[in-house]
């Protein structure tokens, strides 16, 4: 099937049908493949021999028309709800007449547990790559909400226990309850939607309470689409989905997880009789203490007067035994002069004796004097000078025989 | 201060009052008014306790085709 060009001088030009029958062909030769994805618009009109849908990728904007031959399609005996996923096997062509690209599917099979699974653990690690779940992402939840959003099921269980734990413990607690579908393929946009609703109404933590199910049914708290709604919410969010064993990815992207709804009110509201006790408690032990320092300073003050009162005896005894000390230095005084004179005299007499003579003839010295005059040159004396010569005791008188110079 | 506090800051100034007071080192008048000022965080906490009227709102559904269908936890 070759496509011929018309030829214009040097130009080589198509026609529409030549274009799109070449281009056709090209794809023709892509090989039959599986393409997974979500069914939208399904066409499946009485006494066309094609049905058709739209395929599209659960978290992304990207889609695909699908085609299928009628009778290939119901002898598949699928019940694909939209928002349904699948497994699609076929071969991407182009249909001539519209010049519009499709696949052309052979096959099609649902996406069963086993493959949920994988695709759940895929989306899981993918999803915690980016950081998603990371404990730094985890915000506190506020200590005394104002208002506080409840998403749920319209299942009387998860929204009851919610709602009755959260009044019970806080009377004056303001919940906001959004209903949601929380089952099937539509489930987790209007569950993001609903979170959404919640934060405009000025909501300031969130819980998402869900009743336990089957795998089926906590699938749409697992959706890429809820998870990451979870994640972007800008309050912290309460997850309380299914029972303690389940752990769908909605509760690894919230703020808090908590095992059942009861335990999701527990954690939104604190108790109010607890606060109201420790409170009143507070402000007993504040009056007290205040009490109590008022009645020191009055014992302060008390003793002050009681010293204030002793302080003029106490004054008059201190200058009494001032005065009674200095007379008793009075009275001591003159035989303490006497005392000090004799001291001083005592020491004259030393200082004397030690300068007279007398000590010094004492110790074997002699004064000799001519004349009545002291010699102190043998210069002075002349062989026959009578001299008198005294001793530390007595005296004598002597002449001079020889004088040496 | 200028913006009235939260529940949590009221208590925390209370409790920090507290042990201030139960410490000892107050002067007389510092203990009069850090009584005072206790007295009105404990009655700012509890008129904050008691303010809010309890109660449970039901957010009406918003239009649009995606909200036609009624919520529903069964699925057909």
């Amino acid at each position: 099937m070759k496509a011929e060009p018309l030829v214009y001088g040097d130009r080589k030009v198509y026609t529409v049908s030549a274009f799109n029958r070449g281009v056709a062909s090209w794809i023709a030769r892509l090989p039959t493949l599986w393409v997974e994805g979500e069914v939208t618009e399904l066409r499946r009109q009485p006494g066309w021999q094609t049905v058709f849908f739209t395929l599209k990728d659960p978290a992304g904007d990207s889609s695909l028309p699908v085609t299928m031959p009628r009778a290939g399609f119901d002898a598949l005996r699928l019940e694909l709800a939209d928002g349904a996923l699948v497994h699609v096997y076929g071969r991407p062509e182009l249909w001539e007449q519209r010049g519009t690209f499709q696949l052309r599917a052979l096959t099609i099979e649902p996406v069963g547990i086993g493959d949920a699974l994988l695709r759940l653990e895929r989306l899981k690690r993918a999803l915690a790559a980016e950081g998603l779940f990371a404990p730094e992402r985890k915000r506190p939840l506020p200590f005394l909400p104002r208002l506080i959003g409840l998403v749920t099921g319209s299942d009387a269980a998860a929204r009851h226990d919610v709602i009755a734990t959260i009044q019970g413990r806080y009377p004056p607690a303001r919940i906001l309850v959004a209903e949601t579908l929380v089952q099937g393929p539509r489930a987790p946009a209007s569950i993001a939607r609903a979170l959404e609703r919640v934060c405009e109404a000025g909501v300031d933590v969130i819980v998402l309470a869900r009743g336990g199910g089957s795998f089926d049914d906590l699938l749409p708290f697992s959706d890429e689409r809820l998870v990451r709604a979870v994640a972007a919410c800008p309050v912290p969010v309460v997850s309380a989905v299914g029972h303690e064993q389940d752990v769908p990815l909605c509760d690894l992207a919230a703020d808090v997880r908590a095992s059942t709804p009861t335990a999701a009110g527990r954690l939104v509201v604190p108790d109010w009789a607890e606060l109201t006790d420790t409170l009143a408690a507070l402000r007993a032990r504040v009056a007290a203490a205040a009490r109590r320092r008022a009645d020191r300073a009055l014992r302060d003050l008390e003793q002050d007067r009681i010293r204030l009162a002793r302080a003029p005896a106490l004054l008059l005894e201190r200058k009494r035994s001032a005065l009674e000390a200095d007379r008793e230095r009075l009275r001591r005084a003159p035989a303490l002069l006497l005392e000090r004179s004799r001291a001083r005299l005592d020491s004259v007499e030393g200082r004397l004796r030690a300068l007279s003579p007398a000590a010094t003839l004492q110790r074997g010295y002699a004064i000799v004097r001519r004349e009545g005059e002291i010699v102190r040159a043998a210069a002075a004396l002349a062989p026959g000078d009578r001299v008198a010569v005294e001793l530390g005791a007595g005296g004598f008188g002597a002449r001079v025989e020889e004088v040496s110079p | 201060m200028t913006n009235e506090p939260t529940f949590e800051e009221a208590r925390a100034e209370l409790e920090r009052i507290v042990a201030k007071l139960e410490s000892g080192d107050a002067g007389l008048e510092e203990a009069l008014d850090l009584w005072e000022r206790g007295e009105a965080l404990y009655h700012l906490c509890v008129s904050k306790l008691d303010k809010a009227q309890g109660r449970v709102e039901e957010l009406a559904a918003a239009g649009g085709a995606s909200e036609q269908e009624p919520p529903t936890d069964s699925q057909p």
